[in-house]
């Protein structure tokens, strides 16, 4: 995928400090794990490329380098978080949102995403999870990605923002579509723009149901948001959309791809479910392991905002930096065993979630969501394996990967 | 041995009060409630406090060994 001599550092047309040149693509849906190697690959060559795609910008590969561009939002703005399109068509708030205002939004949302509300919520997600478990179970097998992952992060997701989880009939085709572009798929980009388009009208009529009652209904985000201030003054409706909007795009999208991934390596490893079947309190550490070695995040994007150095790389302002999570969450620099998944993990401070002021918000949710779906699912069908000796595919590393499909099989009637 | 989480890194992923339940804990919004205050840790906390230390991803985490 990728080939560092046959680019010249001319091509670029730029001056590169002697970093290397390639060229690399990461919108195709490929074999499942590729991303992960291209990543590995990468990072061992050099710590930094300029990738020749689009209009060119820079790959940071490892832990240090990735952690210290989410440390410097003065240096890199989340203004784009899409290298290969720095002037996207969508605003996200507050993902795109640089502090000090960054923080007046994120503590409107915080409280809603915090551990005491997952906490709160724990019976829920618990009751939703062991429901869609117990109607899989008889069958013998099904499509774990499809007929699990995806409809349980969403039914929670729209419960605990106040919506009829029935709602997930919308906003499963909206996310999708949306993702189709999203990635730097030319080909996806009508797809994005109608499912924003769709999702957009959904909170206009939201909305309008919920305008001007005298306090904000309990449990209702959107009437939430509508009471709602940043420096005294109201969220005017573009930002609430915006705010609304990106929720749904990441609380339904990626617990969905993290739980894929997660059950692909139950369902291959009954070593690791035999041990968090007799020692549960595992389960946490077993799920942060997930989050660390099957990162869904290839890489992370941020906009320069001046010229500067940074790691010997020659940084323009209005450059474009990638950086690579999966490089950095594999990287051996920054962890024992780094390419095995040890499922007594101590000392894991990955960067799954992100770091810096855009950490994750549904972070505390997204980790109970899994630990939930294991502990439910091994008490249930303790014994599964990949139903299907076709190549599982995963989707392109710019929209974030997931697994398209899993096929799992258990025995019924055990 | 003394812990403290340095405020303007901590970013409230939450590792540290996860990681020793028993020595931190968090507000409303997620936070460890120990940000720029420094408490002691009992003997029996100490393996949870280096785990919390270890553990977080924006290194905030602070051990004074006295």
């Amino acid at each position: 995928m990728t080939d560092t001599a046959s680019t010249s550092p001319e091509a670029a047309g730029r001056e590169l400090g002697g970093c290397p040149v390639t060229r690399l693509d990461v919108a195709p849906a490929l074999e499942a794990g590729s991303y992960w190697r291209q990543a590995d690959e990468l990072r061992e060559a050099s710590p930094a490329f300029f990738n020749t795609f689009a209009q060119g910008y820079w790959m940071f590969t490892r832990h240090d380098e990735v952690r210290d561009i989410y440390r410097d939002p003065e240096l890199f703005s989340s203004e784009s978080i899409t290298p290969w399109e720095p002037e996207p068509v969508y605003r996200f708030v507050p993902t795109q949102i640089d502090p000090p205002d960054h923080l007046k939004y994120r503590r409107i949302l915080n409280p809603w995403f915090s551990p005491a509300a997952v906490e709160r919520a724990d019976g829920m997600v618990r009751a939703l999870c062991r429901q869609l478990i117990e109607d899989l179970a008889p069958s013998g097998g099904c499509d774990f990605v499809t007929e699990f992952a995806l409809r349980y992060p969403t039914e929670v997701f729209l419960t605990m923002l106040g919506l009829p989880g029935s709602d997930a009939d919308l906003f499963v085709p909206w996310v999708e579509d949306f993702f189709s572009g999203f990635g730097g798929d030319p080909a996806g980009q009508e797809r994005m723009v109608n499912a924003l388009e769709g999702m957009r009208e959904y909170w206009i009529a939201a909305l309008a149901e919920r305008r001007g009652e005298p306090t904000p209904r309990d449990g209702d985000l959107a009437s939430h948001l509508l009471h709602a201030t940043v420096d005294d003054q109201p969220l005017t409706d573009a930002v609430i959309l915006d705010m609304l909007t990106v929720l749904v795009l990441a609380g339904l999208d990626t617990t969905r791809a993290s739980l894929g991934y997660m059950f692909r390596h139950l369902a291959t490893h009954p070593d690791d479910r035999r041990r968090l079947i007799e020692e549960p309190a595992l389960v946490p550490t077993a799920v942060e392991e997930a989050l660390r070695l099957y990162t869904i995040i290839f890489g992370d994007g941020r906009k320069v905002t001046r010229d500067a150095e940074f790691y010997g790389c020659p940084l323009k302002k209005g450059d474009m930096v990638y950086g690579l999570v999966s490089g950095a969450n594999r990287d051996p620099r920054a962890y024992d065993r780094a390419d095995e998944f040890v499922i007594d993990r101590t000392r894991n401070h990955h960067l799954g979630f992100a770091s810096g002021p855009h950490r994750c918000l549904g972070a505390h949710l997204a980790r109970r969501e899994m630990q939930v779906a294991v502990e439910e699912w091994l008490r249930v069908i303790p014994d599964f394996n990949i139903a299907s000796d076709e190549t599982l595919m995963e989707r392109g590393g710019g929209a974030m990967m997931t697994l398209l499909s899993l096929p799992l099989a258990w025995d019924a009637a055990s | 041995m003394r812990i403290t989480v340095d405020g303007a890194r901590c970013m409230g992923h939450g590792r540290c009060y996860t990681l020793a339940p028993d020595l931190l804990d968090y507000d409303d919004e997620g936070y460890v409630t120990i940000r720029d205050l420094t408490i002691d840790v009992p003997p029996d906390q100490i393996d949870a406090a280096e785990e919390a230390e270890a553990s977080c991803p924006e290194e905030a985490v602070s051990l004074v060994r006295d």
